[in-house]
């Protein structure tokens, strides 16, 4: 309203709305610009972020004039009604008609809802029942008897849908066609018996299917987490980040008396909008789990775990720390679920109490070249180092997205709804994979067929080919995705960052744990200092030594975490301190284990019992992300401060863990809380100096082939999915259930010559395994899809190692 | 079996601990601690109607001094509790304290910061009395289960084990913070 | 100017009779108070004794009412958390199976916890319950020795079972669906001669629902 003139003429049309002279953009919808002049028309079809369709006819207004001097004939639905200069609109405020119309509509959307608001989950939030009262007559005329239908059925194991409470708006229908993409609910029946429904075999199941059920305006869709559970007004509302990807989603979590009842999408425009993944809606009752570590343990001489108190928890760490530092050294393996403010703790910890650069985050598989990518190209870069960074703005802004290494919609949710918004309005999305996956198909994206391994080669290639595939070359606008998958294919890093360099498009590193791109910036790598500061550069190691008030700092760059294990395994290295790391997630499961059992002295910090807690001698509780304030760094690098949702006294944040041990050990952090972290964090900024070049990377042995007897010898693929056999996601079935299935994905030429198996064996060097077979026709020749986590202990620790080839065979093992 | 078998018909028999109870319950003498409503409920269960004559306890004394029950009758506001914790140190041993109503035994409806969340957190509670204010037979029950439990009082070595199982219970106890409900 | 202790004109000298009244009679008559009230009624209530039965409306502690087959009212909707000024209640909703059923319809409360001594019995529950399930007895010797105790469980707030009814978990004997429970149309049950349409007293005498000591035993 306070433009310039010149865009007043071009953009801006001028309504009165109940006498209110509004200047609005062009094609505006009178129930937005309502909204600008403070009227709230009653709405219940009507989503901002959903197209219109004007379904429920609930915001009906009186136009008197729509901008030709004539008035339109009847009432209008204002969510599908868009501006015109000089049009005056007159809503239930100032117009019987409108007023009266809406009434009608609402009596007639009340005649078959049925009134059982005590026991209806919605019943406290539900846009009817306030509308109901706000802009509906206080009795029905209605005398008949109500539509009924049979109770709950369910759209999927989590989804239930309550049909005689919808009122048919569509929400949820455009929501998993619009956005998700995954339309799999729709309008079926006629008249009144109209209602959502599902094919017999083709249940809700999307990644994304419980937003539907947060924006439908009645209760008619349910989850099986939630429901019946609580009530909207017994609720405490914090709002907090999600933890399960690095794509920051916004949460609210909703609480009661110190337990997480549910977790809704939180609204922010720049990062999820107003969705989130199921994962990061249903997967919080490990927050509850039983084998939450209630207390510090100590294992005593008799070789058995003992509960101790905080502070002689401490004074043992420290003790065995010492002896174990100056046996031999000591390896932080940290995890990649760390907020960046106990990332940062365990980098100081490593480097001031520890005097050891042998620290990694990367609880995956990974190599150097990956490590001197994320020095060079990842570390302070991004808002998080007040440099720009590729946004979610810049994705849907982008021409061209290329996708490396990535499969948006199970690694980044986030990142999938925004290439689909972006798709739609004409990105093209380019997926370098060995074959056309259904989330990638739902962006639109055109495969370039890339056998595992051989990213490198296709993305130096790819600058030329990209006009042909894409229809523009590409440039500054485009945004090349790297995922962290790519460690494990030799010389691909490399080659984007070269792809990056010489077309000028942005390069942005998206990692899948929540943890990961903080610990990057908090220095959690062997050669990276915080804020991006090189281990090898003399001043770099000054600036933060003196940020610490330490004389000096570890000059060598220490081991990653593949070595550490190594290291550690082979009794170079006395002590580990384990921050929630499965083994079963490390590039070499065995070597991990050994490492764990060699080591003389083993700190974990961990939140549930796990393996590492069998091995460990001090296990020390740490708080969930509910119960610690702290920050996610997203793969963009904006920073997501959240804070605590509970005050829980003896649940203490790892930060507050390791200061205790270090001041113990004589070396304190010079912090204790997190905001003290923070402000230590902000005193030392980032690194401006020269960055480390990327190390040109070995060029890579070809894989060894297995020994082959009889079936094909296939190339690898894999990663893991969205919802899998990871722990964060235990303890609620329904959640479970809606899994999707675990199966090796074939080629035809490879099924063809398998003979048309129903299932097919595995054979890799590790283990081998049997899945059902499907068929993928865009698969490259010679590879093989299975998911990673879906199975037993994961392919790591049941198959192969990361690029392996593995021997097929027909049928189950035997 | 023993001496009672011997002994001619009529002769009864009991113990230290039953005698100096039966003494002691027979005898309470309540200090007024009248901090509201509930006050005016106390005072008619000491009037002619209720009488707590009845049991032994017809004087309220002014001075604590004097005293071995206090009747909490009312919120306690922050401001108060060093009172009321003064007047308890100042009565003679044995002594008891009844929190009457509901605010002198949780907070009740005051869930503020100006109130003490019960009077336990300040002196121990023998006997808590809902109701708001409860009525004087409510009172008056609430005194006669704390007879119960003054007349069962242990003594010496009896009683250094009742402390000692009572301590282990509530060591063992799941602790407050851990509670879900309404005991958090 | 006259003294006030001189007599007035018209005030003569107190007559022999009445001196005699006030001098011998009056300090006796006082005690006649006293002698009346001898033979008068004794006020004193002899409480524990004999216990007085209260108003049918006093406000005692709570009662969560069943249907007459013994099907739970309560739908575990926590209005009547929600309507509590001390925030004495506490409520956890569940789903009822068609295999354990404790309630007509979907919904049942799983917990149910009234902390006696945060209720101030005012009764706003009672008006926010949408099935009557919630009512109040005029049972009122709560007192107890420790915190815990005093919050009740649903185990222990529940009416008891009356003949003709059956303990839950069991199907829907009256009605073929939640709507004929919640109108009141079911057939009387099988040997209540006076089964009036909406179900069980829901104010009962002083007798309390569950003995104490059963209740404490249970603990």
């Amino acid at each position: 309203m306070t433009t310039t003139p010149e865009r007043t003429a071009t953009d801006l049309v001028t309504v009165t709305i109940d006498g209110v002279s509004v200047d609005v953009p062009k094609d505006t919808l009178v129930i937005r610009a309502a909204e600008q002049v403070g009227v709230q028309i009653p709405r219940f079809c009507d989503h901002p972020l959903l197209a219109p369709v004007g379904a429920c006819r609930q915001c009906l207004v009186d136009v008197p004039d729509a901008g030709n001097g004539r008035a339109l004939p009847k009432p209008q639905a204002s969510c599908t009604l868009p501006v015109a200069d000089g049009m005056v609109v007159n809503t239930q405020l100032t117009s019987g008609v409108a007023d009266k119309a809406q009434q009608g509509v609402m009596e007639l959307l009340l005649i078959n809802h049925p009134l059982d608001c005590p026991v209806c989950d919605k019943g406290g939030e539900c846009p009817l029942q306030n509308q109901a009262m706000s802009n509906g007559r206080g009795d029905s005329r209605f005398e008949g008897v109500k539509r009924t239908f049979p109770k709950p059925i369910h759209l999927s194991p989590q989804v239930l849908l309550d049909r005689e409470r919808c009122i048919v708006c569509q929400r949820c229908t455009r929501f998993a066609e619009e956005v998700a993409g995954d339309p799999f609910i729709s309008l079926v029946e006629r008249g009144a018996r109209q209602q959502i429904g599902i094919a017999e075999d083709a249940p809700f199941l999307s990644y994304f299917a419980g937003n539907t059920i947060q924006i439908c305006p009645v209760g008619a869709l349910t989850s099986e987490a939630y429901r019946f559970r609580s009530r909207p007004f017994d609720l405490v509302s914090s709002p907090g980040v999600a933890e399960h990807d690095a794509c920051g989603a916004a949460i609210r979590v909703d609480h009661r008396r110190g337990k997480v009842m549910r977790r809704l999408s939180g609204d922010d425009p720049e990062v999820n909008e107003e969705w989130i993944s199921d994962k990061d809606r249903f997967a919080f009752r490990y927050l509850t789990a039983t084998d939450r570590l209630p207390y510090p343990q100590v294992r005593g001489d008799d070789g058995v775990l003992h509960p101790a108190s905080w502070p002689e928890a401490f004074a043992v760490a420290a003790r065995g720390l010492a002896t174990a530092r100056a046996a031999g050294g000591v390896g932080v393996l940290t995890g990649g679920r760390l907020t960046f403010e106990d990332a940062y703790a365990y980098s100081v910890f490593a480097r001031v109490a520890l005097g050891t650069n042998d620290v990694d985050f990367r609880a995956r598989p990974h190599s150097d070249e990956e490590t001197g990518f994320l020095g060079a190209h990842v570390a302070a870069s991004g808002p998080v180092a007040g440099r720009r960074g590729v946004t979610y703005g810049d994705l849907e802004g982008a021409r061209t997205v290329v996708l490396v290494g990535l499969e948006p919609e199970d690694e980044a949710g986030t990142i999938f709804l925004r290439l689909r918004k972006a798709s739609r309005k004409g990105t093209t999305v380019l997926s370098v994979a060995p074959y056309l996956t259904r989330g990638a198909d739902k962006v639109r994206a055109l495969l370039v067929p890339t056998a595992p391994g051989e990213e490198g080669a296709v993305l130096r290639g790819l600058a030329d080919r990209a006009e042909e595939l894409a229809g523009s070359a590409l440039g500054d606008q485009d945004v090349v995705l790297v995922g962290e998958r790519l460690a494990t294919s030799p010389g691909a890093l490399t080659a984007a960052a070269e792809l990056a360099a010489a077309t000028g498009a942005r390069l942005a590193w998206v990692p899948r744990r929540a943890g990961d791109r903080g610990a990057v910036e908090a220095g959690c790598l062997p050669t990276l200092l915080p804020g991006g500061r090189p281990v090898a550069d003399a001043s770099a190691r000054v600036d933060a030594a003196a940020a610490w008030g330490v004389g000096s700092l570890p000059e060598t760059p220490g081991r990653d975490a593949a070595a550490i294990a190594a290291a550690a395994a082979a009794g170079e290295l006395a002590g580990l301190v384990v921050g929630g790391v499965d083994p079963d997630d490390t590039t070499d499961p065995a070597t991990t284990r050994a490492a764990l059992a060699a080591a003389s002295f083993v700190v974990s910090l961990e939140l549930r019992a796990s393996e590492v807690t069998e091995h460990a001698d001090v296990v020390l509780p740490i708080a969930p992300v509910t119960d610690k304030a702290g920050s996610f760094v997203t793969w963009e690098g904006r920073v997501r401060p959240f804070d605590a949702v509970f005050t829980v006294p003896g649940s203490l944040p790892d930060l507050r863990v390791l200061a205790g041990i270090a001041e113990e050990l004589g070396t304190p952090l010079g912090f204790r809380t997190v905001d003290e972290a923070r402000d230590q964090i902000e005193a030392l900024g980032t690194w401006d100096g020269e960055r480390p070049a990327a190390p040109v990377p070995a060029p890579a042995a070809p894989p060894a082939a297995h020994p082959a007897s009889g079936g094909v010898v296939l190339a690898l693929s894999t990663w893991r999915q969205l919802l899998d056999g990871g722990s964060l996601q235990d303890g609620d079935d329904a959640l479970t259930q809606t899994r999707r299935p675990a199966v090796a994905r074939l080629g035809q030429t490879a099924y063809d010559a398998l003979g048309a198996p129903a299932e097919v064996t595995l054979h890799g060097d590790r283990g081998t395994l049997t899945l059902p077979v499907e068929v993928v026709r865009t698969m490259v020749d010679g590879v093989v899809w299975v998911p990673a986590r879906s199975v037993g202990r994961g392919l790591l620790a049941d198959l192969a190692g990361p690029g392996a080839r593995l021997r097929v065979t027909a049928g189950g093992a035997l | 079996m023993g001496i009672e078998e011997k002994l001619p018909s009529g002769v009864l028999l009991t113990t230290v601990e039953g005698v100096a109870g039966y003494m002691r319950k027979a005898s309470f003498w309540p200090a007024t601690f009248g901090l509201a409503c509930c006050a005016i409920e106390m005072m008619t269960s000491g009037g002619p109607r209720y009488d707590t004559g009845r049991f032994g306890m017809e004087v309220f004394r002014a001075s604590p001094r004097q005293a071995d029950l206090m009747i909490v009758a009312g919120r306690v506001s922050q401001k108060m509790a060093p009172v009321l914790r003064q007047i308890y140190d100042q009565m003679a041993e044995p002594k008891w304290v009844l929190a009457m109503g509901v605010c002198a035994s949780s907070g009740g409806m005051f869930n503020n910061y100006a109130i003490v969340q019960g009077v336990d957190h300040v002196v121990p509670v023998d006997m808590y009395l809902p109701g708001c204010p409860p009525r004087p037979e409510m009172l008056i029950d609430a005194i006669l289960k704390l007879h119960d439990q003054v007349q069962s009082t242990k003594f010496g070595a009896n009683r250094a084990k009742q402390v000692a199982e009572l301590e282990t219970a509530a060591l063992n106890a799941v602790p407050t913070s851990d509670q879900k409900g309404l005991m958090r | 100017m006259s003294s006030p202790h001189e007599p007035q004109p018209d005030e003569a000298q107190p007559s022999f009779t009445t001196q005699l009244k006030e001098q011998l009679w009056d300090p006796v008559a006082g005690f006649g108070v006293t002698f009346r009230t001898m033979f008068r009624k004794v006020v004193t209530e002899e409480y524990p004794k004999v216990k007085k039965p209260t108003a049918p409306r006093f406000h005692g502690r709570h009662q969560l009412n069943r249907y007459p087959d013994g099907l739970e009212k309560c739908i575990g909707c926590e209005l009547c958390a929600w309507a509590c000024p001390a925030d004495a209640i506490y409520v956890e909703g569940a789903q009822n199976t068609e295999d354990e059923r404790y309630s007509p319809g979907e919904r049942y409360g799983a917990v149910y916890q009234i902390n006696y001594l945060r209720c101030i019995l005012c009764g706003l529950c009672i008006e926010a319950c949408p099935t009557r399930a919630l009512t109040m007895t005029n049972f009122y010797e709560l007192a107890d020795d420790n915190r815990e105790a005093l919050i009740y469980e649903k185990s222990e707030l529940l009416a008891p079972l009356l003949p003709g009814m059956e303990q839950p978990p069991h199907a829907m004997l009256l009605g073929e669906d939640e709507g004929d429970y919640y109108r009141g149309m079911f057939a009387p049950p099988p040997g209540d001669r006076a089964a009036a349409p909406t179900s069980t007293p829901e104010t009962s005498s002083a007798t309390p629902p569950a003995p104490r000591t059963a209740r404490k035993a249970a603990r």
